[in-house]
């Protein structure tokens, strides 16, 4: 027909339905889970951040829940929402209950392009709109998990959305196929599909462009327009790759695929090994490997001999990878590691015994070493059993108050209170 | 009220107090009556008296204040011989009160310094002699070069008997007015391992608890090594991984635990018979944890290596069901 106006296949070919969505079950689930908790005034979280790869289908999903759900869309970038008029546009909607024009969801894409530095309000204004909001919530991300969307996190229930595989890849675009009539080969779906790592949009640009050379889309004709893209992964996205990778050159690919330093990527690896494996002799294969990795870096930094990446690099991906005494493509949820959260704690554990050791050693007559080895355990068994005497010896040496809170850790309080009473 | 560590409060003050080593406290009393004194060696292992005979000599030379006349540096604290050379540059020039000929450098743990470190220290006891005497302390002497060694007047410290120790403790404890058995004694020697300090930490702890006797001395003993460095690796063995690596963290955050302090703990339970699993394992696990201590000084990361090591009992452990 010739009303029949062009639109991009993207577009086009929007799932309309919830169930148009592919293999993107336990997203779907959790989604829909939480829209009924709003419509029975039970919700515990008001808001949702969806993450997943560039492509997966966020914004998709979202629409096609509306959709199904006859939820009214109001769709926001929250890229372009750093004005304060914009953010109050937002506050406004979300203030209102639903009326007239029935049932409100906001959708708030791409929260991680707030840009922490132009844009220092904006995540904090964000955080107050879902706080009062009265109508549900769904932001986006490609990473939630940088620095400065903790706040959102807090306030957020986090749902992840997995990178489609090649195989769904290639039965969205065989739909498609059908639909404009195509003549398809088999073998250039899954070459558009291999290309795409699971970016679905990318892979229904490339069909199109493939069939507007030829109504036969052949290997060919996709080599020819298809390209490789240069991705930025999420650490998450690339541990997926790096553990699941088929050959060498995709594990270390992995490791050099987020923005990520190599330190921080260890620590996500180091975090995850026993998530992915469970074998005992793969874990251990995957730990020897890492921490040869670690020991490369550390020599880096020692030598400045900068050389020796090529074969840290090579242990962190392929060592680790190939760990694996068989092969079965496992799809597991790589969380943020405990340790960047705990590494302040350790941090500050370790500054006050170098403190207690200072102290020590120049009464003692010995170093510091020997004060943590050899003074520091047996003083702390009278910190931790004997208050009364621990509080004269902290008296003795004058140890700040934060010190013994550290040291006497549960009798503290005691201590403290003794120290007290003696003073006077 | 205060109170101090007894390690401090009965360390000896000068030569006369000092009740072992007689030998060598007897040759230093010479230097002190000729108000003169060599470079000196003080080689002996841990806990034999090496820093505070030192400490004496120099109180008996230059009396209670003899501290501004001494410039104390531990090796194993400052390892950069630059901040060492700063130091003893600094000293030797600043003026002295009063009529002493020559002020005091006291370098302890000496011989953990590279040997390139013990070469530029060479040079800064022949630069500045005229000034300044060394001593130095050391467990291994022969880790001590021996153009130094040659320099100095060498004073093998010995190994403190069974009853130097004890009769010590017993003296601290009537002056302490607390009640001590005698087989408890003779427990906290054999754990202290002849080191004196050792021993009297213990000693306090124990106190500290109340009647020091046998039970008190190995309750102190196992609160002061933290009982979850073997549980950590009894959890490992039993193939729990995931709670091994957690109990790892407590250890760091709650005892503040470097990487080779867990290791060197390790080291230690491996051989423990708590610990059961066959001798061939001991020694196949003992090689790993010697390798991880190796990268941990090296500069290597603690929680990923230690994690490659519990993750290796792990996988030791299950084979030891079987």
């Amino acid at each position: 027909m010739s009303s029949q106006q062009y639109l991009p296949w993207i577009i086009k070919y929007r799932p309309k339905h919830i169930n148009d969505i592919v293999d993107q079950e336990e997203a779907k689930q959790k989604l829909i889970a939480w829209l009924k908790s709003w419509e029975e005034g039970k919700i515990e979280k008001k808001a949702i951040l969806l993450y997943g790869p560039a492509g997966c289908g966020k914004t998709s999903l979202v629409e096609a829940l509306a959709r199904t759900f006859k939820y009214q869309l109001f769709e926001m970038n929250a890229s372009d929402s750093r004005r304060k008029t914009d953010i109050e546009r937002i506050a406004k909607v979300a203030s209102q209950t639903a009326g007239i024009i029935g049932k409100k969801l906001i959708l708030l894409d791409e929260v991680d392009g707030l840009d922490p530095r132009a844009d220092v309000g904006g995540v904090d204004a964000l955080v107050e709109v879902i706080k009062n909001t009265r109508n549900p919530i769904i932001m986006t991300a490609n990473n939630p998990y940088q620095e400065h969307l903790r706040p959102l996190r807090e306030v957020a229930e986090l749902i992840a959305m997995k990178r489609l595989s090649e195989k769904d890849v290639v039965t969205v675009l065989e739909r498609i196929c059908k639909a404009e009539n195509l003549y398809c080969e088999q073998v250039a779906l899954k070459e558009i599909a291999k290309r795409s790592e699971g970016d679905l949009r990318s892979a229904i640009n490339d069909l199109e462009a493939a069939a507007v050379l030829n109504k036969r889309v052949t290997v060919d004709t996709v080599k020819a327009v298809a390209i490789y893209r240069d991705r930025v992964y999420a650490p998450w996205e690339a541990l997926q790759k790096l553990f699941n990778a088929t050959y060498i050159f995709q594990a270390r690919d992995a490791v050099t695929s987020t923005d990520l330093t190599h330190d921080e990527f260890i620590t996500w690896i180091n975090e995850h090994i026993p998530t992915y494996y469970e074998n005992p002799e793969e874990v251990w294969r995957a730990y020897e490997a890492l921490s040869r990795a670690d020991v490369y870096l550390g020599r880096i930094i020692k030598t400045q001999n900068w050389d020796l990446l090529s074969y840290a690099l090579d242990m962190m991906g392929p060592g680790v990878a190939f760990a694996r005494t068989t092969y079965k493509y496992r799809w597991k949820s790589f969380k943020m590691p405990e340790k960047i959260k705990l590494l302040a704690e350790t941090k500050k554990s370790r500054e006050y015994r170098e403190a207690l050791a200072e102290v020590l050693a120049g009464r003692i007559l010995t170093s510091k070493a020997i004060v943590k080895s050899d003074v520091i355990p047996y003083l702390r068994v009278i910190f931790t059993q004997n208050p009364q005497y621990a509080a004269k010896i902290a008296l003795g040496y004058k140890l700040p108050e934060e010190l013994v809170k550290w040291f006497a850790g549960p009798r503290a309080k005691e201590v403290l209170s003794y120290m007290k009473k003696f003073k006077k | 009220m205060s109170e101090l560590l007894w390690a401090e409060k009965y360390r000896p003050k000068s030569l006369d107090e000092v009740v072992n080593q007689k030998e060598i406290v007897e040759r230093l009393k010479k230097f002190v009556a000729e108000k003169n004194i060599p470079h000196m060696l003080f080689a002996g292992p841990p806990g034999t008296g090496k820093t505070t005979i030192a400490h004496a000599l120099a109180h008996d030379l230059y009396g209670e204040n003899y501290r501004q006349y001494m410039l104390e540096l531990n090796a194993s604290d400052e390892r950069k011989i630059e901040v060492i050379r700063t130091k003893v540059k600094e000293f030797a020039r600043s003026k002295v009160v009063g009529e002493a000929p020559f002020k005091i450098v006291l370098l302890d743990e000496a011989d953990n310094m590279t040997s390139d470190a013990q070469q530029a220290l060479r040079r800064l006891m022949e630069l500045y002699s005229a000034s300044t005497r060394f001593i130095l302390t050391a467990n291994y002497p022969s880790k001590i070069i021996e153009p130094i060694q040659s320099r100095c007047a060498v004073f093998r410290f010995v190994p403190l008997k069974r009853e130097d120790i004890t009769s010590r403790l017993m003296y601290i404890c009537n002056q302490e007015k607390v009640v001590c058995r005698d087989k408890a004694l003779d427990v906290i020697y054999e754990i202290s391992e002849g080191d004196m300090r050792k021993a009297i930490n213990i000693l306090q702890a124990a106190a500290a608890l109340g009647e020091v006797n046998e039970d008190t001395v190995y309750k102190v003993v196992g609160l002061a090594h933290p009982r979850e460095v073997r549980e950590m690796m009894q959890l490992a063995l039993a193939g729990n991984f995931i709670e091994a690596r957690k109990k790892l963290r407590e250890l760091m955050i709650n005892y503040g635990l470097s990487g080779v302090d867990i290791i060197k703990q390790i080291h230690r339970e491996i051989f423990s018979s708590e610990l059961k699993i066959p001798d061939e394992f001991r020694i196949i696990i003992a090689d790993y944890a010697g390798e991880i201590q190796f990268r941990l000084v090296e500069g290597a990361d603690d929680e990923i290596q230690l994690n490659a090591f519990l993750a290796r009992l792990a996988l030791l452990g299950r084979k030891v069901k079987v």
